[in-house]
């Protein structure tokens, strides 16, 4: 996965160790990124009013905030954004667990490996979301096959971290496990899922946006209310105010998932690495 | 063998400014000067600035302090007229040992019949015959640093900068290293500044040897170790010893004392 | 040769499963048309051309944006890692724009070119910009400073360094940023097309779909998945050939 969180590290290319530097701490990196977004929130405002585009091709920021202030105000965005997280969460819910079902039962049973496998592999690459229409004709056009399609397209990042992180288990905790004379299902909950928890998390973390991704396309093609659908709705209404909004929007949930999945991660993990200092 | 001095370093000091922590001071008041067709060895312990004065001279950084010159005119930036051997040999992974080497053959915008004789030759000078298609990952550590030579000879620069050059390699293959070395220099004799932290290596290569002080690096003394014959049993003469215990005691205190500084 | 077999056979199975229930007529015959008619269906579309006709467009639309985002977003992230000003200017702005969901992009690349070529192109081009630029900036802030040095004391300038030694050096994880653009590539070509358009591959699959043709729109969403997961692949190889030095 890229190391975002790196991009204002030194440049390759000068003889890094003679310039000059000053010393950048977590905090001066957290304000440095604030004042980049400032910085780019204040040039759309002053390119939109520049009169160099139109007000429809690049609507001025304050004009897409007071938009998404009066959607606020009349509650159309708090139902658009709870049906879009709604049916995204469902779906994502559903993709975890029966990822990490799936990927247990192929990392224990060798003949559900050797019939998922191959699904798994040649699925992993394809673009599901080709699969929609289908969907629609099997399921209809309502919730249930907006979160299967979720489902379809979630459920492949969390099979594989789980399989990968199920087979990097040490082999000498299961056996010792073993040797006290746990059962069957207290290896799997007990340790080995333990274990696999950095990497399952992984994959999740990589489900997620991937949930919320889907579910947005998905409201597009399907319409029915939501972020996604609303701001395909606007595009064709040529209401450029309402697509920015979405967009807006969208960034700021999208954003706030990452960060609720990471802090949960670093909450679970801080569990997992205490319990494993205590052995 | 002894000419003009070509390369003249005056007062020199160099202090790293990392973005995280507090600047150190690498070199301090550096003075020397190497003279033409010099075999000139930079001996001190670890983190003593060698290197860092080698790359001074090499003009991979600006010299902040003092001045370097190199054929009268002061160093501003990296030249092919000093070429460079890392110690881990820099060897551009994705060419073969062929394509490594006409590197800076095209670079100097050598015909092309021109430069792949040229490079087969210097293959066939140190010995990689039958391995020029061969990428870096296939090749064994002395391989690689023979290809590493053999690049930076191949432009022919009149003053060779080696900074540790056989640190990673193991011993039977660093010993052979050395003779070849040794042999490349006596039939193409260049300016040579060597930089290592091993005593024998330097007073066996070199016509003379700077003991550098601990962190910041000053220039403790300069000691002259021309002997008349280089072949591998001079290195079991008694001359050869008593010398390389002088000067292990000169670079014993400095090491001692770069060690006390990195104890906690 | 066998081990293939043995490995992909649950798909065999799968596919013959899948006849034997549709031709039991276990489920409707319009919602699980048997392969077999699914496969004469594919048959019909590339004989009257409306299959090569559509694909074309669209393989046209995700190339040109594909080339541009890593040709551009290559470039930039190279630059990103050379040059301290325009890590400040651009770095901000890729941390911005990586965590928003791509598609989000649909509607305003719609609002702004329409449903033809431009607006696809635009938007894949916008798209996948920020993996390649995000693998060619790490790629190229791993490269190794002696490298660098090597080069320049040969007598290569700058610039030149830049493209002999930075640009290979960010390879491997550039062709990682291109993988996962190539996958996206596919995914926002796809949902664009079977939101609004009037050509491509996603609006076959609709229009075979609205007029209840449904082995032939099995048969298009069977190509384009199949095209997605064959160009991983081949990508995958090229990885392999391009990287060949390593150990």
């Amino acid at each position: 996965m890229a190391r975002v969180e790196d991009l204002s590290a030194p440049p390759v290319a000068r003889a890094a160790d003679g310039e000059r530097g000053r010393g950048l701490n977590a905090a001066a990196r957290v304000a440095a990124r604030s004042f980049s977004l400032v910085l780019l929130l204040v040039a759309w405002e002053l390119i939109a009013r520049s009169g160099k585009v139109t007000p429809f091709m690049l609507p001025p920021l304050s004009a897409v905030i007071a938009r998404i202030y009066d959607d606020a105000t009349s509650g159309v965005l708090w139902a658009n954004l709870g049906l879009t997280l709604f049916r995204a969460m469902v779906g994502f819910f559903i993709a975890a667990a029966g990822g990490i079902a799936l990927g247990a039962g192929m990392s224990r049973l060798r003949p559900m490996r050797w019939f998922f496998d191959p699904l798994i592999s040649i699925g992993f690459p394809m673009p599901k979301i080709a699969f929609l229409p289908i969907i629609m004709l099997w399921l209809g056009v309502y919730d249930v096959s907006k979160i299967c399609m979720v489902v379809f397209d979630a459920i492949f990042p969390v099979v594989t971290a789980t399989l990968a992180g199920l087979a990097a288990v040490d082999k000498e905790l299961i056996w010792s496990a073993r040797n006290m004379g746990a059962r069957e299902h207290e290896l799997i909950w007990q340790v080995a899922l333990p274990a696999a928890l950095p990497q399952i998390l992984t994959g999740l973390q990589v489900a997620l946006p991937i949930a919320l991704i889907v579910e947005i396309v998905v409201e597009m093609a399907m319409g029915g209310y939501g972020l996604g659908a609303a701001m395909m709705s606007a595009s064709r209404f040529a209401d450029s105010r309402g697509v920015f909004a979405g967009i807006v929007e969208v960034a700021i949930v999208g954003y706030a998932l990452i960060k609720v999945m990471a802090a949960i991660r670093r909450r679970l993990l801080l569990w997992h690495h205490e319990a494993q200092a205590v052995i | 063998m002894n000419g003009h001095a070509q390369i003249v370093v005056e007062e020199v000091s160099h202090t790293y400014r990392p973005l995280r922590g507090r600047p150190v001071r690498a070199l301090a008041d550096v003075s020397l000067e190497v003279r033409s067709r010099e075999f000139f060895a930079l001996l001190g312990p670890s983190g003593c600035g060698k290197s860092t004065l080698l790359y001074l001279v090499g003009g991979f950084f600006p010299t902040e302090s003092g001045r370097i010159l190199v054929d009268g005119k002061p160093v501003a930036a990296p030249g092919a007229d000093r070429g460079i051997v890392f110690q881990h040999f820099a060897l551009f992974p994705w060419k073969t040992v062929q394509a490594n080497i006409l590197y800076g053959l095209e670079r100097q915008g050598m015909p092309r019949a021109e430069r792949e004789a040229r490079a087969r030759a210097l293959v066939d000078l140190v010995g990689l015959r039958g391995f020029e298609d061969s990428y870096p990952s296939q090749l064994s550590g002395g391989m690689k640093q023979r290809t590493a030579i053999a690049r930076t000879l191949a432009i022919d620069p009149s003053i060779l900068l080696m900074d540790e050059p056989f640190g990673a390699l193991d011993a039977q293959t660093r010993a052979l290293m050395q003779t070849e070395l040794l042999g490349i220099w006596r039939r193409t004799p260049k300016t040579v500044i060597f930089v290592t932290h091993d005593v024998q290596e330097a007073v066996y290569l070199a016509d003379r040897v700077a003991v550098m002080s601990a962190r910041p690096g000053r220039i403790k003394t300069i000691v002259e170790t021309r002997f008349g014959d280089r072949d591998p049993g001079l290195i079991r003469t008694p001359e050869f010893v008593e010398k390389v215990d002088e000067i292990w005691n000169l670079v014993r205190i400095e090491a001692i004392k770069a060690q006390d500084r990195e104890a906690p | 040769m066998t081990r293939a077999i043995v490995r992909y056979l649950p798909l065999l199975i799968l596919a013959l499963a899948w006849e034997a229930a549709a031709r039991l007529s276990l489920f409707s015959s319009l919602a699980l048309p048997p392969l077999s008619g699914i496969a004469t269906a594919w048959a019909d579309l590339i004989r009257d051309g409306e299959l090569l006709d559509n694909g074309l467009t669209s393989i046209y639309r995700g190339a040109a944006g594909l080339m541009l985002a890593v040709a551009i977003g290559g470039g930039l992230g190279v630059a990103m890692a050379s040059s301290r000003a325009v890590n400040v200017l651009l770095a901000p702005l890729v941390e911005i724009f990586y965590p928003l969901p791509k598609s989000a992009l649909i509607p305003v690349t719609a609002l702004w070119l329409g449903f033809g070529d431009g607006s696809k192109i635009l938007l894949i081009f916008l798209g996948c910009m920020i993996p390649v630029t995000i693998g060619a900036y790490n790629g190229a802030r791993g490269s190794d400073q002696v490298l660098f040095w090597s080069a320049r004391s040969m007598g290569a300038g700058r610039l030149r360094t830049l493209w002999d030694v930075v640009v290979p050096s960010a390879l491997p994880e550039m062709l990682n940023g291109i993988r996962t653009a190539l996958a996206l590539s596919f995914i926002l070509l796809v949902s664009s097309e079977l939101i609004s358009a009037q050509r491509g591959f996603g609006y076959l699959i609709g229009y075979l779909g609205d007029t209840g043709s449904y082995p032939g729109m099995f048969a298009v969403v069977l190509t384009v998945a199949f095209l997605g997961f064959a160009a991983d692949r081949l990508f995958q190889l090229l990885m392999g050939w391009l990287l060949r030095w390593r150990e």
